[in-house]
């Protein structure tokens, strides 16, 4: 608000600076001595003086005297002329005035409303860098560690914590750059041989270049089984059209997965992508959300269908690689929805048996006996039968 | 409360150009009406559009030194490590920045006038600052709407990208300063020609007036373009002070027709005649200004085609150019028949001496305007990129700065009216005979090989002796004696000194061009460590190479040792600087000085093994062509101090018809 009030005084100033001598000017309306007249009889004393000192002779003084006299004549009779219409008209005036009071004020606003940014204070770099670093926009942080680097361009431990920086705020370019600096001055380790082919990566829009590819290949030197270098070597071979080999690469990478990691997904389309089989594992885990997808717009048959028959795939698995007992749960319940109380019954059987001297996976399976009211099979027969 | 330090400048910026509206209506209307109340409001809106332009170009140098990235014009051009002097220049080393800083020294001649042209018409008075209004909202439009420095950035970005590491350097400091206060100097002169049109009196008192305003412009001029020069020597590592390049002649131009006006004001002041001339060369002065600023500003040296696909400002410009120069030669044409032409005169006179010197500057700036522009056209027309070079610059100014040369010692010499050359050659014997002598002593030293550099060296010696022999016989030492000489030399007119320290200037100056020209050594060689080699009589020695850190750069520095007759008599350390924020190379020269002359040695890529490609120079009395234009300055300073020049002082005694004598 300061900032408006400032304006305006200025702005008054401003308007003040047309209207003053204008009034003023009004007060001292008198007739003014001619200019020129003045020039030319400075002119005329200064030949006599001139001759008083001998600079020049009376001839040329003579001249001169005439010379200017001409001068002088013709300057007053202009003067005169002048003065005729000397009378200046009131309009103009108010006009004049007029043009000090409205048009230079609300121009002036109209134009700096259009052009400026009123609302936007001073910012000296001093003063956002004495602000807190909580209140410090990331930038400056930046801009902060890089002043530092600049200064000690051979502290590793600065390029190490700005790097990743740069890989958020999408510099990845820079961030090549500082993951460089940092293998230089700290050496390598995977992650930082990695990272920094992931940067060159990212820097190549997702191409994995030779640059990237080397820096990879130093990190899986130094450990065969880092997983990141060879998910981007898998990559690198994919794109470069080697797909049995990429295949065979993703295998690898996903044979040794738990399960649950971030990166599954993305490998496992990237091996469906260079046409590889999907390890087993995977291709039982569940469905993929893909295939959820596709089941909201199948028939009720079709759906069932595919219920089954990956009710099927994992009853499979389990009978012949084995689980754990939530897998056999999971197992059992699926039966017992489908409304197929048998197999449910016999699949709780082959579990129990599969779990005796377990007492904890013992306890879920009776537990998901209890709940969905199912009869041992073992026991069936031996039970009497019921009634039909 | 938060600072608001750079909206402030931007809104008094915006106020100056709705103020300077103002001021190009309403005291024109009131000359042109005769009405001393609308007239009596070009003076103090002079003063007032001086201070806003002052606040504003305030506000964005406290931009500077506070890094305020949030601003666009800082975040480009600056940067936080640069040092305090730079983030100063840097204000103006860069397009929006300079076009301030060129507006601002149009409102500061404009409030000069105000201040100090009281004794003048009020009618001319306020007539030429309604025009100097023109100018000024025309280019204050131009900044607000192609140039706004006062843009700003949200979120500021954190650090700047740093000035041009080329304007790093205190020639950026002085330099376009002395040259804008040259160049835009004229603007004053310009104002009131078209003045004196508009209002249809143009008389010898005009000429009186508008005399010491020329005087001032051409001052700056002469010692900008001199700055420039020298910076252009050291800075660019080639050791060439002149290139002839556009933007030189951009700055040029004017000098020449400013030196010209300077002349024939002088003739129309003292004689009434060459009016029409004069207010002609007042307009086209300024008019080479404007045209400088567009070829330097608009992005059509670069290229034309660069200037077609980014128009805005290039055509902004090119629209002012159009409107100022057209509308004030149509003024010039409509009103001139109308001007009373004053007495005739003789060939052989004072002003018959001076509309030769006009003549010929005015031939030599035809020529730098052609060559200049000729380029541009024929790359416009033909999409044909040629380049002119210094051979035509020779073959067409050379040539005519003989003549001039030779002429410079008769004028002054020549009496208004009638003068006699028979006498005045008789005069000149002495000033002859030490030309005639510098001729042969240079023939003896050169031998046959630089043939024409004797009677070179002798014309420069000519018109030095020339100027000095003239102020001397105006003592007349030999009919009074040395006491009563020393008075008289003393009581001589301050314009009278003026002259023959400008015309001295304008000599050595051409001395240093020539000695330098052709009797330049030059080396271009690889060294090693500890390897030495000769020049001119000077062994330098290299010691190797070392790095250096400055405060936003590093750089390579190579050290020779300098030894003549067996001693010690420098160390020199030209460097190869590479700018961290730009990784931009610069080359920085080094110079030792003996006497006039100068050893010149800049170093290119430094090489694995630690040797170094250079290029050495021995220039001799290379200085002078700089010591040759402070004194022409000082020539201009001594003759706007004269009494009768000082504007508002009261009137003294001066010689009306004709030289002492």
């Amino acid at each position: 608000m300061i900032i408006w009030i400032v304006f305006a005084i200025l702005t008054a100033i401003a308007a003040l600076s047309v209207l003053v001598p204008m009034a003023r000017e009004r007060a001292r309306d008198g007739e003014q001595p001619s200019h020129d007249a003045q020039v030319y009889r400075a002119q005329l004393g200064e030949i006599d003086k001139d001759l008083e000192r001998g600079l020049i002779d009376d001839e040329s003084a003579e001249a001169a005297r005439a010379e200017i006299a001409r001068r002088l004549i013709a300057a007053a009779k202009a003067s005169e002329d002048n003065a005729k219409d000397r009378a200046g008209s009131s309009r103009a005036i108010r006009l004049a005035q007029l043009a000090a009071i409205v048009f230079v004020p609300l121009a002036t606003i109209g134009l700096y409303l259009e052009l400026g940014t009123p609302n936007l204070p001073d910012q000296p770099l001093a003063q956002r860098l004495a602000a807190k670093p909580t209140q410090q926009d990331l930038p400056l942080l930046v801009a902060r560690v890089e002043n530092h680097l600049a200064d000690n361009p051979q502290d590793g431990t600065g390029w190490d914590v700005l790097a990743p920086v740069y890989m958020r705020m999408g510099r990845v370019a820079e961030a090549a750059t500082a993951y460089r600096n940092a293998i230089r001055i700290l050496g390598p380790t995977v992650e930082r041989q990695s990272n920094l082919g992931e940067a060159l990566t990212m820097a190549n829009q997702g191409i994995v270049s030779a640059d990237a590819r080397a820096a990879f290949e130093r990190a899986v030197e130094i450990d065969a089984r880092a997983v990141k270098p060879r998910f981007f070597l898998a990559l690198a071979l994919g794109q470069e059209g080697k797909n049995d080999e990429a295949a065979a690469a993703w295998r690898s990478i996903l044979d040794e997965a738990q399960g649950n990691e971030p990166w599954i997904q993305a490998a496992l389309s990237e091996l469906e992508k260079v046409g590889g089989e999907l390890p087993q594992k995977f291709a039982r885990s569940g469905p993929s959300a893909g295939d959820v997808a596709a089941a909201g717009q199948m028939s009720e048959a079709e759906r069932t269908q595919m219920i089954e028959g990956m009710v099927a795939g994992l009853d499979e698995r389990l009978r012949s690689q084995g689980g754990d007992a939530e897998e056999w749960v999971r197992l059992i319940r699926a039966y017992s929805v489908l409304g197929r109380q048998d197999k449910a019954a016999k699949t709780y059987e082959f579990a129990a048996s599969s779990f005796e001297g377990d007492p904890a996976s013992m306890e879920k399976l009776e537990a998901v006996r209890q709940a969905l009211d199912i009869a041992p099979a073992g026991s069936a027969g031996d039970a009497p039968a019921k009634p039909e | 409360m938060m600072a608001m330090t750079v909206e402030f400048g931007h809104y008094a910026l915006v106020l100056a150009l709705v103020l300077s509206l103002v001021q190009s209506f309403v005291p024109v209307y009131g000359a042109l009406k005769g009405d001393a109340r609308l007239m009596a409001v070009a003076g103090p809106v002079s003063g007032m559009l001086f201070l806003l332009v002052g606040l504003s170009f305030a506000a964005l140098t406290s931009a500077y030194l506070a890094s305020d990235f949030s601003v666009q014009n800082v975040y480009e051009n600056s940067h936080s490590l640069k040092p305090l002097l730079y983030k100063i220049t840097g204000v103006w080393g860069n397009h929006e920045g300079s076009m301030l800083l060129w507006v601002l020294i149009l409102v500061f001649f404009a409030a000069l006038v105000a201040a100090f042209g009281r004794s003048m018409p009020e009618a001319l008075r306020a007539a030429a600052l309604g025009v100097q209004g023109w100018v000024t909202s025309a280019f204050l439009l131009f900044i607000l709407i192609t140039s706004n420095p006062f843009l700003r950035l949200q979120p500021a970005p954190a650090e700047g990208q740093d000035l041009n590491p080329i304007l790093q350097d205190v020639g950026l400091a002085i330099h376009p300063p002395l040259l804008y206060l040259g160049y835009v100097g004229f603007s004053i002169t310009f104002s009131f020609a078209v003045a004196a049109l508009i209002l249809g009196r143009i008389d010898a008192a005009w000429a009186r007036w508008v005399r010491p305003w020329a005087l001032l412009a051409w001052m700056f001029l002469t010692l900008g373009i001199a700055m420039g020069s020298y910076w252009a020597y050291y800075e660019l590592g080639w050791g060439g002070w002149w290139f002839w390049d556009p933007v030189e002649n951009a700055s040029f131009m004017p000098w020449l027709a400013g030196t010209a006006l300077l002349h024939s004001a002088l003739v129309m002041e003292k004689r009434n005649a060459l009016k029409i001339w004069t207010i002609l060369l007042a307009i086209l002065t300024f008019s080479l200004s404007l045209l400088g600023t567009f070829l330097v500003r608009s992005g059509v040296l670069t290229s034309v085609h660069a200037f077609a696909t980014d128009p805005a400002r290039g055509v902004f410009i090119l629209a002012i150019l159009c409107v100022f120069i057209g509308g004030s030669l149509t003024l010039y044409a409509w009103r001139a028949p109308m001007l009373k032409q004053g007495g005739l005169f003789a060939p052989v006179s004072r002003e018959g001496a001076l509309v030769l010197n006009n003549l010929l500057l005015t031939a030599a700036c035809a020529a730098v305007f052609v060559g200049t522009l000729y380029p541009l056209a024929l790359e416009a027309i033909a999409d044909d990129k040629i380049s002119v070079g210094p051979p035509f610059f020779n073959l067409t100014f050379g040539p005519l700065m003989i003549p001039l040369l030779i002429a410079v010692p008769f004028g002054p010499y020549l009496a208004w009216k009638r003068g006699d050359l028979l006498a005045v050659a008789q005069r000149l014997w002495i000033a002859f005979g030490i030309a005639i002598l510098a001729v042969l002593v240079t023939a003896w030293l050169s031998g046959a090989e630089r043939i024409l550099a004797a009677p070179a060296v002798g014309l420069a010696v000519w018109v030095i002796a020339g100027s000095v022999s003239e102020i001397l016989s105006r003592a007349r030492f030999r009919d009074v004696g040395i006491a009563t000489g020393m008075r008289r030399l003393a009581g001589l007119p301050r314009s009278a000194w003026g002259t023959a320290l400008g015309h001295m200037g304008l000599g050595i100056t051409a001395l240093g061009i020539v000695v330098t020209s052709a009797f330049q050594a030059e080396a271009i060689r690889s060294v090693q460590p500890d390897d030495n080699f000769e020049l001119s009589g000077y062994e330098l020695i290299f010691k190797g190479v070392a790095p250096r850190r400055g405060a936003n750069f590093t750089e390579e520095v190579a050290h020779f040792d300098v030894y003549a007759g067996g001693a010690k008599v420098s160390e020199l350390e030209p460097t190869k600087r590479l700018y961290t924020a730009r990784r931009m190379p610069t080359t920085e020269s080094a110079i030792a000085t003996f006497g006039f002359s100068q050893l010149y040695v800049s170093i290119g890529e430094v090489r694995e093994d630690g040797g170094v490609d250079l290029r050495a120079y021995y220039k001799p009395l290379v200085t002078l062509i700089w010591l040759g234009t402070l004194v022409m300055a000082a020539g201009g300073a001594v003759s706007l101090s004269d009494r009768r020049l000082r504007v508002g002082a009261p009137k003294r005694a001066r010689q009306q018809a004709a030289p002492a004598e």
